[in-house]
């Protein structure tokens, strides 16, 4: 069985020092490793951004995308071989910005892979720029008289367009989320897990203290994660108490079947199929 | 025997899937038929049409001019009349108002009260189609067994009543011509000798039969004109073929499911039309820079931009040549019939796997929408050549990943799946090392650029010479690419009459255009070429990689393609201005409109 070092490679990772990142990739190897997957059998999928460079740092199969694009080829991939643990890996700027059409879609699906968002609130890799995620007011390089957008709630749209595992982690809290990536990688659905991740440098409002000291977590208060109305209840709690108390934790589990269970093609995985194709003589006889 | 017929109908009268199912019926008669939609983007009302031509000779193109014209709205009568062969006839729907439209002459005007015979028979108004087709083959006294026999495996899966009421249809259609045209139309023919193995298929299905026959398993896409009955036609058969087949939420997600699932190990493909690939463009780098395959179905039509949805054009050349930023090697190919959608998209992947780029077969809305008789395709021909798989790589040292783009003397690295022992990478759209890891070192990016270049040089060894139709050494070659082919073939007989020998000289391997090509065009004497767009698209290409440049050009861009004649007009001009250099143009002038058929229709 693989252990922590079999997903480590040789290469110290390149963020800023003090970044939230660091404790993302640790946490993903550690579940990794605690679920007893091996790197051959897992994927890493990135787009760009800090969370891109992801699938470097981590020994295991990777593929780093484009911007915005960390679901679609992750779709493709668990539809093409079902058997792999897939787990996408992007920013907010990637996943609730450019990604976002996607990030709505992919819930409808139930695909059975996890997605990690390294939700910072502000664009880090451009150096500065206002995020879909950060709070009214939050001055940046492209909003310098303060923010006047909402931001962007994933989990209540989460928990909306159906996903199935729905939780946030603080990269604050390596332990902590290390239990949540390894529940989501067991769990057969689709599986978001938002992370409140600081960024040292271009972020200077929702710092490590900030998150300290406004976080808690759900299952120290008893919160049922069957019940979908409390777990809408519980992720609207952030923004409706102004920021003050944000939860953090596994907020909704469901059991549903998944996409690639629906479709009779996929009793064995598509890359186990044979080569040579089938049906091609009764369909061309259609044509006659 | 030639004999050309024309159904025209508002959007939406089901015009189309008769025209279809009359095509089969020649086809199994043994004759070569195409079918030829126009239809503007609309659901319901505009005009639609459907022609067939049917002949005992090999025919590849629609024609402007009918024998039959069978209208079943006003338009239809207006649109067609001027189009008509003398000694045809023009079938109208007798509940059409009709005063004041100046018939055409010298053809049998033919008004059948279809709303009628559809209540005495006890018919759904739906079937005034299959009566007109009914009446069609009354006119020509062609037996109808095969039309019955058709309506039987189009309509059993609806139910038994469905298809007798059909039957009821043809044969109170066959039967009213029997006993009251009294008009003369001397055409006439019975089904020949057939083995019974003609197909009547669309470019867009033959793709879709060629990509499955050359083992894609995975096909995602996101509905756009004259594109989408690909994903409907795979949709359709996607157990039969025991292939997943995915709607995606856009042509950003359709084309980048596809590099993923190809990434995991399954030969993938999506279909687009020039907006879908526009959106797909950044992702065709990705496939470049991290060397994963795919295959890009373009079926162009009339741009920039929304444009005329509907209508076909070879706009996008160009465009496939250079989407994306950066510099990569690519193929373009571009079939010319069904027969090379078929074989064409199947090779397609062996392209794309061996070399490990994205490919672009660029079909458009003439070839992909339009219905052609051919042989069925053989599966047995196909050969499956994916490239370098290592499915058992030695064991890595710890901390070591696989050497996924080792720089070979060839440019081609192995690749291994996910799930393979040992072989873990990351397939990344940044630069980077052999063992995959991200690197901005300058010889190790010349060295990564060079690499990938250098598979241009195998690859070129497999791209065949232009295939020549007619003789070798013909006074004038028509060059073209693509689908224009067909109306440069039909042009040859036309030429021939008027004692013009010409050849065809057709690309279907666009890019790369390997050198030893020049030699062949080079020993053409008198050329034209023929492109469906208004830069001459290919002209530009075949200077810039082969310095060659043809002595005439003929463009067409309103929306259709070439008709047999304008090529033989285009060639005829050429010839009797001794080949000067010149640009022709060629439009069909205020025909008719099929989107605002009102503005148009006014009686004259």
């Amino acid at each position: 069985m693989a252990t922590l070092e079999d997903f480590t490679v040789k290469e110290k990772p390149q963020w800023c020092p003090g970044c939230g990142d660091y404790a993302i990739n640790m946490a993903i190897k550690n579940a990794l490793a605690e679920v007893g997957a091996e790197p051959h059998d897992t994927v890493i999928v990135s787009g760009v951004g800090c969370s891109g460079k992801m699938p470097h740092y981590l020994r295991s199969y990777g593929f780093e995308s484009l911007h915005g694009r960390v679901i679609p080829p992750a779709s493709g991939i668990k539809l093409a071989n079902h058997e792999l643990n897939v787990i996408g890996v992007g920013g907010d700027g990637d996943g609730y910005g450019i990604g976002m059409g996607h990030f709505i879609h992919i819930m409808r699906r139930n695909y059975d892979l996890t997605y990690i968002v390294h939700d910072n609130q502000v664009y880090g890799l451009t150096t500065g720029q206002t995020a879909p995620t950060s709070q009214r007011g939050m001055k940046t390089k492209s909003t310098p008289y303060g923010n006047i957008e909402d931001p962007v709630h994933p989990l209540p749209i989460a928990l909306t367009m159906g996903a199935t595992y729905v939780a946030r982690g603080f990269a604050g809290d390596m332990k902590h989320l290390t239990g949540l990536i390894a529940g989501a990688v067991k769990h057969k659905g689709f599986a978001l897990i938002d992370v409140l991740q600081p960024c040292v440098t271009f972020n200077k409002l929702n710092t490590y203290q900030y998150w300290q000291q406004r976080c808690y977590k759900l299952e120290e208060q008893g919160h049922d994660t069957s019940s979908h109305e409390k777990a809408l209840e519980k992720a609207n709690e952030d923004w409706k108490t102004n920021y003050e108390k944000i939860p953090i934790g596994l907020f909704y589990k469901e059991n549903k079947p998944t996409y690639e269970s629906e479709l009779p093609q996929l009793k064995t995985p598509l890359v186990k199929h044979e080569t040579k194709p089938v049906g091609l003589e009764e369909a061309m006889d259609e044509f006659i | 025997m030639e004999f050309t017929w024309i159904i025209g109908a508002e959007a939406g009268a089901g015009s189309m899937v008769t025209g279809r199912t009359l095509a089969k019926v020649f086809a199994r008669g043994g004759y070569h038929v195409i079918g030829y939609p126009e239809y503007p983007s609309l659901i319901r009302g505009g005009h639609n049409t459907y022609q067939i031509r049917v002949s005992d000779r090999e025919i590849h193109s629609p024609v402007k001019k009918n024998d039959v014209v069978v209208a079943l709205n006003r338009d239809g009568i207006i649109f067609h009349r001027d189009f008509m062969n003398k000694g045809g006839v023009l079938i109208y729907d007798s509940e059409i108002d009709a005063a004041g439209i100046k018939m055409p002459e010298g053809v049998s005007v033919f008004p059948v009260p279809l709303k009628q015979i559809i209540e005495q028979n006890g018919l759904d108004p739906r079937m005034a189609n299959t009566v007109t087709v009914g009446m069609s083959l009354g006119l020509l006294g062609y037996p109808m067994e095969d039309f019955f026999k058709l309506l039987d495996k189009e309509f059993s899966r609806k139910s038994k009543e469905i298809v007798d009421l059909n039957i009821r249809a043809a044969k109170a259609g066959f039967d009213y011509v029997k006993n009251n045209f009294k008009g003369h139309f001397a055409i006439k023919f019975k089904p020949m000798k057939s083995d019974g193995k003609k197909i009547v298929i669309g470019g867009n299905e033959a793709f879709a039969l060629g990509a499955v026959a050359g083992g894609a398993k995975f096909f995602s896409a996101y509905p756009m004109t004259p594109a989408s009955s690909v994903l409907h036609y795979l949709a359709e058969k996607e157990r039969d073929f025991n292939i997943v087949v995915k709607q995606t939420e856009d042509e950003l997600a359709a084309v980048e499911y596809a590099i993923g699932a190809s990434y995991a190990g399954v030969r993938a493909a999506t279909a687009t039309s020039g907006g879908g690939f526009s959106l797909m463009a950044e992702s065709l780098g990705l496939s470049a820079l991290s060397e994963t395959p795919v295959v890009v179905f373009l079926a162009q039509r009339p741009g920039p931009s929304t444009c005329m949805p509907t209508w076909t054009e070879q706009g996008d050349l160009r465009f496939a040549l250079h989407a994306s930023q950066g510099e990569f090697l690519r193929v373009l190919l571009a079939p010319g019939t069904v027969d090379e959608e078929f074989y064409l998209g199947a090779e397609a992947f062996n392209f794309a796997e061996k070399y490990q780029i994205p490919v672009i077969v660029l079909s458009d809305k003439f070839l992909s929408e339009s219905h052609f008789s051919t042989r069925e395709f053989e599966p047995g021909k196909v050969k499956i050549e994916r490239g370098g798989i290592e499915a058992k790589p030695k064991a890595l040292k710890p901390m070591e990943r696989f050497g996924r783009y080792k720089l070979t003397r060839s440019g081609i690295s192995p690749r291994t799946f996910p799930g393979t022992p040992n072989g873990m990478h990351v397939a990344t759209s940044y630069e980077h090392r052999e063992d995959s890891f991200s690197c901005e070192n300058f010889e190790m990016r010349v060295d990564m650029v060079d690499k990938r270049a250098r598979k241009q040089k195998l690859l070129e060894k497999e791209i065949p010479l232009p295939k020549v139709y007619g003789k070798k050494d013909a006074h004038i070659s028509i060059i073209c690419w693509g689908s224009q082919m067909l109306p440069a073939l039909d042009a040859l007989p036309i030429l021939e009459a008027k004692g013009i020998h010409a050849n065809v000289i057709h690309f279907s391997y666009l890019y790369p255009l390997p050198k030893k090509i020049r030699a062949l065009l080079k020993s053409a004497k008198n050329t034209i070429m023929i492109e469906n767009n208004s830069t001459a698209q290919f002209a530009g290409m075949l200077k810039e990689f082969l310095s060659f440049r043809p002595n005439v050009l003929a463009l067409k861009y309103d929306g259709r393609q070439f008709f047999p004649d304008e090529v033989a007009d285009a060639v005829e001009e050429a010839s009797k201005n001794k080949f000067r250099r010149k640009v022709m143009r060629v439009v069909d002038r205020g025909e008719y409109e099929y989107y605002n058929p009102a503005l148009y229709a006014e009686v004259k």
